[in-house]
């Protein structure tokens, strides 16, 4: 026995770091996609813990803004989810169908970009697996598709554009 | 878009959890894909008409205690034991911290999925044979095998 008394941060960060390094190293998707999930649930409460709202909330907010009509942040993050498979990956009831369509691929940059953005909330963007993320998605994703921004560069030639 | 069978996803998540815990790698993680791959496997087991680890816990409980506990019930019981609730739950009344054994935590969790993948699949595939021998090894193997022979039939998976 060993018992030790963990942070529910720590819980997540250790989460969130295997999923984000399974994911760069090419590793299995559905388990990139369980790990971020259940990291995104803890660190979701946390930043809610502390008074800011987190990425469901805004997400829920710009959706009413654009629709003129509430949309309610509980139901929107079960729509997020079911969009992500997060559940389905967990989960099966008795007479579910035991087949699920979907792009491993897409889900896992899903489900870690949206528990990076509620981890940044609490932690900052310096944070060791956020930058080895945005390394990553810099060399890896299409700019054009995915708007991702190269790191800030220091010019060290001495000459001027 | 491509199509997946879960027990697929039960099983590549399973295989991440075995491959992490042997490695000695992050154990809060071996706990959630351990418990993610038993919430499919379980269902699956059910559906092949055998009996689930969950099921023979449950009879296991009624033979020591004279009740048999509701499934959704124990099942929520062995997940807080086995530290998987505390992974992927927050309520806004939870502490800040949480007391866990996370060793004894993630073994714990891996056992009641691996004995759910061999209900379904046997125990000839590598990362299934590499996981009891681990078990056999640091979990006193030879002395549970003996209380297992010593067990009354009714105590015994079907």
């Amino acid at each position: 026995m060993s018992v030790k008394t963990y942070t529910r941060f720590e819980l997540a960060e250790n989460q969130l770091t295997s999923a984000i390094g399974l994911f760069v190293s090419g590793r299995d998707r559905f388990s990139v996609m369980t790990l971020a999930g259940a990291a995104d649930v803890l660190l979701s409460r946390l930043v809610m813990n502390q008074g800011r709202e987190n990425f469901t909330q805004l997400l829920a907010k710009s959706e009413t803004e654009k629709a003129g009509t509430p949309v309610a942040v509980a139901a929107h993050g079960r729509a997020i989810n079911d969009l992500l498979f997060i559940n389905q990956l967990k989960h099966m009831d008795d007479g579910d169908d035991a087949f699920i369509d979907l792009d491993p691929e897409e889900c896992a940059l899903a489900a870690i970009s949206k528990a990076l953005v509620n981890y940044v909330a609490l932690a900052g963007d310096q944070k060791d697996i956020v930058l080895a993320f945005k390394g990553w998605a810099w060399r890896n994703l299409d700019p054009t598709k995915y708007s991702v921004h190269g790191p800030a560069r220091t010019d060290t030639s001495g000459d001027e554009a | 878009m491509s199509r997946f069978h879960k027990h697929d996803v039960a099983k590549a998540q399973l295989q991440t959890a075995v491959s992490m815990f042997l490695e000695g790698r992050d154990r809060s993680s071996v706990v959630t894909l351990a418990g993610a791959a038993s919430g499919i496997l379980d269902a699956l087991v059910r559906c092949s008409g055998k009996e689930a680890f969950l099921d023979y816990a449950r009879r296991v409980r009624q033979e020591l205690s004279g009740q048999t506990p509701k499934r959704s019930a124990y099942s929520h019981h062995i997940n807080t034991l086995l530290g998987v609730i505390a992974h992927k739950h927050l309520w806004e009344e939870d502490s800040d911290t949480i007391e866990l054994d996370l060793e004894e935590q993630a073994a714990g969790a891996l056992s009641r999925a691996i004995a759910d993948y061999i209900s379904l699949n046997g125990q000839d595939e590598p990362f299934v044979k590499a996981f009891l021998s681990w078990s056999w090894r640091n979990q006193d193997g030879p002395g549970l095998m003996e209380k297992f022979k010593q067990a009354p039939k009714r105590l015994k998976p079907r």
